[in-house]
């Protein structure tokens, strides 16, 4: 059984159609991203799989259970961080831990909480109020609140938004940590570097997704740009396809030719491929 | 049962965490009952400060404990942290029970704070039953308040949504609950506009209560409706805070 799945889902307010038809799944254990520009409806999609929305049409299954109708008896497997930082700012980061802890049946909770917040680097702020924190401890004690209860699926809705690049690697080695225990993490992301740390990504554009496989892949879908300078001849560019085979192929002809005084590979980003994909999107 | 009181603990710990604001809600009825002293004092010896003293206290409360309830939870909506309640586990019924166990030590000081101020000020003289009656009645009509409160929330987005309601309800209540004027002589449709809010029946204990030689069964009829104004609107409330986009 797959950790999430999704079929035909659909979400529309009044005339505007925020998904059109999502069909994803998710395997246990991965860290799957999904990655779109602002408005792509990633908040909707990842509310719709936390059952705080409604689907205007479609299926949405996490951990083989419904998101509303056993809204019970998920809500104690699945852990979410939202964008914002939603948390009280008169209590202290334990006290926010805590409460949301308490929200499910945790057992030893004062020991989860103390954990999660040497796990989160929170322990000797743990009892200053919230509203003292920076945006970045803020952040932690977000993901702090969303780890508590050890969920077996967590949805992570831009948890590296406006976060330094340090805090930015703690948080996807923990991130990696969670997985390697089993733990299935669904991440939002507008970030490209971010996207490539995924073990697979759906590409989300005005609510549909466009491409849906491993980083790799989806970067195999782009072109790589080759000039090559020889002795006494002018620069020649090619482009050829992304894929390393297609590289090797384009070199051959150059062999080892003593003439060949440089080649430079350029090879498109994932933020390139990915542009083209919306602009192709686009354009058919 | 048990995420209730942990929804109420909450409650009660950021109201502690927040002495401006805890400070403020029960210093300000106080202040206002001091003012209503000083004016009180201007008007001629034979004016009746009996009927309005403690009416204006419970006033005060009524309105202090629905506006600080209703803002408290429209600011967990637009912080966010009420989707984040529902999607941890909480149940509606959970949050608002939580919200009135939470607000109801405050309430519950507010009207002995209000009262007993009141009280002392206007050197107003009662037997303890009396005195016992003037309290749950303040108290019941802090606790409608509350419930008024998380009822109003769930039609506002943000904190400035919520100060529309206070002329569209509270101040009419003011002009027609019988606080200020006896209901009888206001228009039939007035008399019966005034009829649903919370105050009238508040006050129609209080006007009761402090003639002398009032019994139980003279204010019971009231208090019934009081308690079910509450249910009603705790009801009301369960309804209206949606769960679910």
């Amino acid at each position: 059984m797959n950790a999430i799945e999704i079929s035909g889902l659909t979400k529309r307010y009044g005339r505007v159609e925020a998904l059109g038809g999502v069909d994803l799944s998710v395997r246990r254990g991965e860290v799957f991203g999904l990655v779109g520009p602002n408005g792509a409806g990633k908040t909707t999609l990842i509310k719709a799989l936390v059952g705080a929305l409604r689907p205007s049409d479609g299926e949405v299954w996490v951990m083989g259970l419904n998101p509303l109708k056993d809204r019970a008896e998920l809500r104690q497997k699945i852990g979410y961080m939202p964008q914002g930082p939603a948390l009280y700012e008169d209590l202290s980061a334990r006290g926010n831990v805590g409460f949301f802890g308490a929200a499910h049946r945790t057992p030893d909770l004062r020991k989860k909480v103390d954990e999660v917040m040497i796990f989160a680097d929170l322990s000797e702020r743990a009892n200053d109020p919230v509203h003292t924190f920076s945006g970045g401890m803020k952040r932690r004690v977000s993901l702090a609140c969303a780890l508590v209860h050890r969920p077996e699926v967590i949805f992570l809705d831009e948890p590296t938004a406006a976060v330094d690049p340090q805090l930015r690697s703690r948080f996807w080695k923990t991130f990696r940590e969670l997985a390697r225990e089993g733990t299935t993490l669904f991440i939002s992301t507008h970030l490209m570097d971010e996207a490539m740390l995924c073990d697979r990504i759906a590409i989300l554009r005005q609510g549909r997704i466009i491409a849906n496989d491993t980083p790799r892949a989806i970067l195999e879908m782009g072109k790589t740009h080759l000039v090559v300078e020889r002795e006494g001849a002018e620069e020649e560019e090619e482009t050829i396809g992304g894929h390393p085979e297609d590289l090797a192929a384009a070199l051959r002809p150059y062999g080892l030719h003593p003439g060949v005084t440089a080649v430079d590979v350029e090879t498109d980003s994932l933020e390139a491929v990915v542009l083209s994909l919306i602009e192709r999107e686009e354009v058919g | 049962m048990r995420r209730t009181f942990v929804v109420g603990g909450r409650v009660v710990r950021q109201l502690l965490r927040n002495p401006r604001f805890l400070v403020l809600s029960v210093a300000a009825p106080l202040v206002i009952v001091y003012l209503l002293k000083i004016f009180f004092d201007t008007l001629p010896p034979t004016f009746d400060v009996a009927r309005y003293a403690v009416p204006v206290a419970a006033f005060l409360v009524h309105f202090l404990a629905f506006l600080l309830c209703a803002i408290a939870l429209v600011q967990e909506r637009t912080a966010g942290t009420m989707e984040r309640m529902f999607i941890n586990g909480f149940r509606r019924t959970e949050i608002i029970a939580g919200y009135v166990l939470g607000f109801l030590g405050l309430a519950t000081f507010q009207a002995v704070a209000g009262l007993t101020e009141a009280i002392w000020l206007f050197e107003l003289d009662y037997d303890e039953e009396t005195l016992a009656m003037l309290f749950v009645v303040v108290w019941l009509l802090a606790i409608a308040s509350v419930m008024l409160g998380i009822f109003i929330s769930t039609f506002a987005r943000h904190e400035g949504q919520v100060f529309p309601f206070v002329p569209l309800i509270i101040l009419p209540s003011v002009f027609l609950s019988g606080l200020l004027v006896d209901v009888d002589e206001l228009p039939t449709w007035a008399d019966w506009l005034g009829h649903a809010f919370p105050l009238f029946w508040a006050n129609d204990v209080i006007q009761d209560v402090i003639e002398s030689g009032w019994t139980f069964d003279d204010v019971q009829g009231s208090l019934a409706i009081l308690v079910g104004y509450s249910i009603v609107l705790l009801l009301l409330a369960s309804l209206t805070l949606r769960e679910v986009e």
